[in-house]
């Protein structure tokens, strides 16, 4: 415990300073950071999870979207009847439930046809968008908005509450208590050692008699509903409304940060706040260097692929 | 009449996502998966688009998509066959820094303006009823892209480097005891993969859109990745894959236009659910073997995979 | 040659690897400050000097898409040279999300004291940002909602879609033409029905077909949309998105007719342009900055819904081609004209596609009535997903 905190705290101090470098110089607020950390760690370990048990989530983007979709469905049933004590956990469920069922789809597949969840996840990244607009566009558009296809906004109720003045929502408890549940459960109780077994040997954990089968798909939609929570973080603390293109890469981003870190969630809080940073630098890097903003994406896969190579190298020890 | 224009949609729009998925193929059939393919495809896109735009020449622009794409793959092979990371997750970096760059280095080609691609009408053939709009009306890239198929099938199952590279994927250490390195063969396929990738960018740009606008591709290379587990890495099937997904686009659009009452995003949907409606029916068949080395690759999760225990 | 994994006693201890892991971010993270700390300006305080403004310019597409948002980047273009010692600041591919009110917020914190979101799905986060920021003026292109310090505005584009429809109808020998819309909001519907309702006033048996792309700008979608089109005999082809070159392009190959939208694209096809409509934000945007740099924006018209009419100048009708006929000329000029002098062709009985009066006989709906259209009118060929 105390070595895998140690490590923890190194490696997040390290990337924590190469961040904070970043900032008096490129003109990002900590507050615009610590709100697009929030959506990152839990994309982020929506990805570590299932990798855990030796899956490959890459359908952050989909169950991020659904969990929208499914979150948005609960407030306008409910969302003008209840108080926000009891509307805001209401919606973490909804969230967690939206993209465990996202997941799922993937998750059974697999368990059924043996399809690759690697496919079956990316695929339905392109189909819960559009899920989400025919709603947006039908049903749910905001008639007193004049045809803009936006939900009606979120009912105060349905809304984080925001630290002081600042934007920082109170999604930021939630990717924290997360992401050191993650750690916890994964690497101390009984369960997160059957996932870990399962991943780094199915074929001693099916002569050792475990259910491979069924912790798989169980970790899956650990995954997809971390990514859910992530959505409805986003739609209830930073959008307040819903709208096409929320979290648009964020769980493609969420997937770069968790393989920076191997996949280990207390170091994902800095690999997402370092991914974080870079992503706000895109206003910046636009207005005042004149690059479009998706030349973050550069900085970002280029970061990973060094880190990627590197370790590789090292690891199989290889100078060719 | 429909069915003759909903195959000539077809084949239109499913040309591109058709190179890159035998490109995958090649990849894959070394032993590499490259989820890169979306970047490469971009890249060729605004290779061939800035420098048709600024050359005037359509060839110079298909030679530099074949460069760009080729350069970009080159990349992921550095990363996974030398530095041996993981395949899925440098691919992915791949991707993204392939949609960074076009779309920075692409900002100032969004206004400009190309000569088309042009079709060339296959004299005699096209005047055939039925068949001559649908496969012998369009342009020089989308006919090399319908002889992909076979060329590559050839390549593959009738000649001597077409069973090096299939060696290399089910068993480098065989192929190494012929041999024959499996670094170099993997390498060559994957930079040739990404080329196939961009080619496909390619023909989007200057025989299809005529435009160049960031993201251009929006998606069509990760779906090609898809169709290559679905065609069960075979170039015939692969060609019909991309036809799926080419056909469902061009349909829905029709559909529409014809004011057929269901929800555009709905049938917008079409080519995804149905990518994957086949993926599953595909894996419920004989089981599909991957080739040995990409089964490592996905690990507990190969598709089909006879020793995994996951699915035992 | 090939190398055999290694044995894992030679594999890197995991803390030593980690340590790698780090000394690459760090590497990368200065490197990273390095070349943005040299690129960038850092912000400066708000000028409160008349001319010296600050102003900040948002378009939810690339600036050069030959589209809507050039038409705004042109707009920028004029304050520009007005206001030669003012500050512009620009941002392109702005989403219409959260993510627009980090860049408002960027903006202010350059000190930005006037600023120009031009896309209607910006209005939401501007609402959000002009709350925080009283001292900021916003004024917003295309929404209908305001604040105190937040004026929307747009132009009435719909009124000369009918004299483009006219031409369409004159031109068209198959009677079908066709419309490729982006999404099904009041604004793409009004065109769709000013542009058949204009169609028809010359020609009774046009038609006009729809397809909606789902996307502002996704080329690959509008060329298939055009072909699908094309292969129904449509002959001529008129948009509603935000990048219009393929439309265009793919209509000019394929040897049909095309009208224009946003902006006067005749150069891009020589043989099949008719005319088009088309903004010209200019005289207007400058005409804003001077009356906030004077102070009077509170109470001005454009502190509110503002809209601007053919009279204003605002819109216009994009030059004619070499496919318009002498006869299309004087038709569509006439139209214009009577436009220009203030009429509004919407007077009823308006039908919509199942034959219900959607607008009585002999009354003309004011803006507000046209802005909140839900339906297609009788003509058009197409499904508003979502009802209608």
């Amino acid at each position: 415990m105390k070595k895998s905190l140690r490590r923890a705290a190194a490696s997040g101090l390290a990337i924590l300073i190469a961040t904070l470098v970043l900032f008096p110089i490129v003109d990002i607020t900590l507050e615009d950071c610590l709100v697009r950390t929030t959506p990152f760690v839990l994309c982020g370990l929506a990805v570590a999870v299932p990798a855990r048990a030796g899956l490959v989530n890459i359908g952050g983007e989909g169950q991020f979207t659904f969990g929208m979709v499914v979150v948005t469905a609960t407030v306008l049933l409910v969302g003008d009847a209840i108080d926000a004590v009891l509307l805001l956990p209401l919606l973490a469920v909804a969230g967690l439930l939206g993209g465990a069922v996202w997941a799922g789809i993937a998750g059974l597949l697999r368990v059924t046809v043996k399809l690759n969840e690697a496919l079956s996840t990316l695929l339905l990244n392109f189909v819960s968008p559009l899920i989400l607009a025919y709603f947006v566009f039908g049903p749910w558009r905001d008639r007193s908005s004049f045809n803009l296809p936006v939900s009606k906004p979120y009912p105060d109720a349905a809304q984080l509450p925001t630290f002081g003045l600042t934007q920082v929502h109170l999604g930021i408890v939630f990717a924290v208590v997360a992401a050191v549940l993650a750690w916890a459960v994964l690497d101390f109780t009984r369960w997160g050692f059957t996932v870990r077994v399962v991943g780094g040997n199915p074929e001693a954990a099916r002569r050792a008699g475990l259910p491979v089968k069924r912790i798989v798909f169980v970790a899956l939609l650990i995954g997809g509903a971390l990514a859910g929570l992530a959505g409805m973080v986003e739609v209830t603390g930073v959008e307040r409304v819903l709208r096409p293109n929320i979290g648009v890469g964020f769980g493609y981003i969420g997937f770069l940060a968790s393989w920076l870190v191997g996949h280990r969630p207390l170091e994902l809080l800095a690999s997402s706040f370092l991914l974080a940073s870079i992503s706000v630098t895109g206003d910046s890097l636009q207005i005042n260097a004149g690059l479009p903003s998706t030349s973050v994406y550069v900085l970002m896969a280029v970061v990973l692929l060094l880190v990627l190579a590197i370790r590789g190298l090292i690891t199989r020890g290889r100078a060719d | 009449m429909l069915l003759e224009d909903v195959l000539a949609g077809t084949v239109r729009s499913g040309i591109s996502v058709l190179y890159a998925a035998e490109g995958e193929l090649i990849s894959e059939r070394s032993g590499v998966i490259n989820l890169g393919m979306e970047g490469c495809m971009l890249t060729g896109a605004l290779a061939a688009f800035a420098t048709a735009s600024a050359t005037g020449s359509l060839l110079l622009g298909v030679l530099a998509a074949a460069g760009g794409g080729a350069l970009l793959a080159l990349v992921h092979a550095v990363v996974v066959i030398t530095c041996r990371a993981n395949q899925l997750a440098s691919g992915l970096a791949v991707s993204f820094l392939g949609l960074g760059l076009t779309s920075w280095l692409g900002a100032p080609y969004v206004s400009q303006s190309i000569s088309p691609l042009n079709r060339v009408n296959i004299p005699v053939l096209s005047a055939v009823p039925f068949a001559g709009p649908v496969l012998f009306q369009h342009d020089v890239l989308t006919y090399m892209g319908l002889a992909l198929g076979p060329l590559i099938w050839l390549f593959l199952y009738r000649t001597r480097a077409g069973l090096i590279l299939r060696a290399t994927g089910e068993d480098g250490a065989v192929a190494f005891a012929y041999g024959h390195s499996p670094t170099l063969v993997r390498y060559l396929a994957v930079v040739f993969g990404g080329m196939l990738a961009a080619l496909g960018g390619a023909q989007l740009v200057l025989a299809y859109t005529l435009n160049w606008v960031e993201n251009i591709t929006v998606g069509r290379g990760f779906v090609a990745v898809a169709l290559v587990i679905f065609a069960g890495w075979e170039p015939l099937r692969a060609t019909v894959g991309a036809f799926v997904f080419g056909g469902s686009l061009a349909l829905q659009l029709r559909l529409q236009a014809r004011g057929v009452d269901v929800s555009p995003f709905l049938l917008n949907m079409a080519p995804y659910v149905l990518t994957l409606a086949i993926l599953v029916v595909a894996s419920r068949g004989r089981a599909r073997r991957p080739p040995g080395e990409i089964r490592a690759v996905f690990g507990t999760s190969g598709p089909g995979s006879t020793r995994s225990a996951v699915d035992a | 040659m090939l190398k055999e994994e290694v044995v894992v006693s030679s594999r890197m201890s995991p803390l030593a690897r980690r340590k790698s892991t780090i000394g690459v971010i760090v590497a990368v993270g200065v490197a990273i400050a390095a070349a943005v700390g040299c690129g960038s300006s850092s912000g400066s305080p708000a000028s409160k000097e008349k001319g010296h403004e600050t102003i900040g310019f948002l378009y939810v597409g690339p600036h050069n898409d030959y589209g809507y948002n050039q038409a705004a980047y042109a707009g920028s273009l004029a304050v520009k040279r007005a206001f030669p010692a003012a500050k512009i600041l620009e941002a392109e591919n702005v989403p219409e999300t959260a993510e627009a009110e980090r860049v408002m917020e960027k903006m202010i914190r350059d000190g930005a004291t006037i600023l120009f979101p031009t896309s209607f799905g910006h209005l939401g986060p501007a609402m959000n940002v002009a709350r925080r920021h009283p001292d900021v003026r916003f004024l917003h292109m295309g929404g209908l909602k305001t604040a105190a310090n937040l004026g929307t505005y747009f132009g009435t584009i719909y009124d000369t879609q009918y004299a483009v429809g006219q031409a369409a109808g004159m031109a068209t020998k198959s009677n079908k033409l066709g419309y490729v819309v982006a999404f099904p909001i009041a604004q793409t519907l009004l065109n769709v029905n000013a542009f058949e309702r204009g169609a028809q006033s010359v020609n009774p048996r046009a038609k006009t077909y729809v397809v909606f792309t789902g996307s502002w700008c996704d080329p690959g979608k509008q060329a298939e949309a055009s072909n699908a089109l094309i292969d129904q005999k449509i002959d001529v082809l008129e948009q509603h998105q935000d990048c219009t070159k393929t439309v265009i392009q793919t209509a000019e190959r394929r040897g049909i007719f095309t009208t224009g939208y946003h902006v006067d694209a005749s150069s891009l096809a020589p043989h099949g342009w008719l005319t088009g409509s088309e903004w010209d934000w200019g005289p207007l945007m400058v005409q804003m900055v001077k009356i906030v740099e004077d102070g009077r924006f509170r109470g001005s018209p454009y502190s509110g819904i503002y809209r601007a009419g053919v009279p204003s100048g605002v819109i216009k009708l994009a030059p004619f081609g070499a496919a318009a006929t002498p006869a299309i000329r004087k038709q569509v000029t006439a139209t214009y004209d009577k436009l220009k002098a203030g009429w509004i062709p919407f007077k009823g009985p308006i039908r919509d596609q199942s034959g219900k009066v959607r607008v009585a006989v002999g009354v003309t709906p004011n803006r507000h009535q046209l802005e909140s259209t839900d339906y297609f009118v009788q003509g058009v060929v197409g499904k508003i997903p979502g009802g209608g």
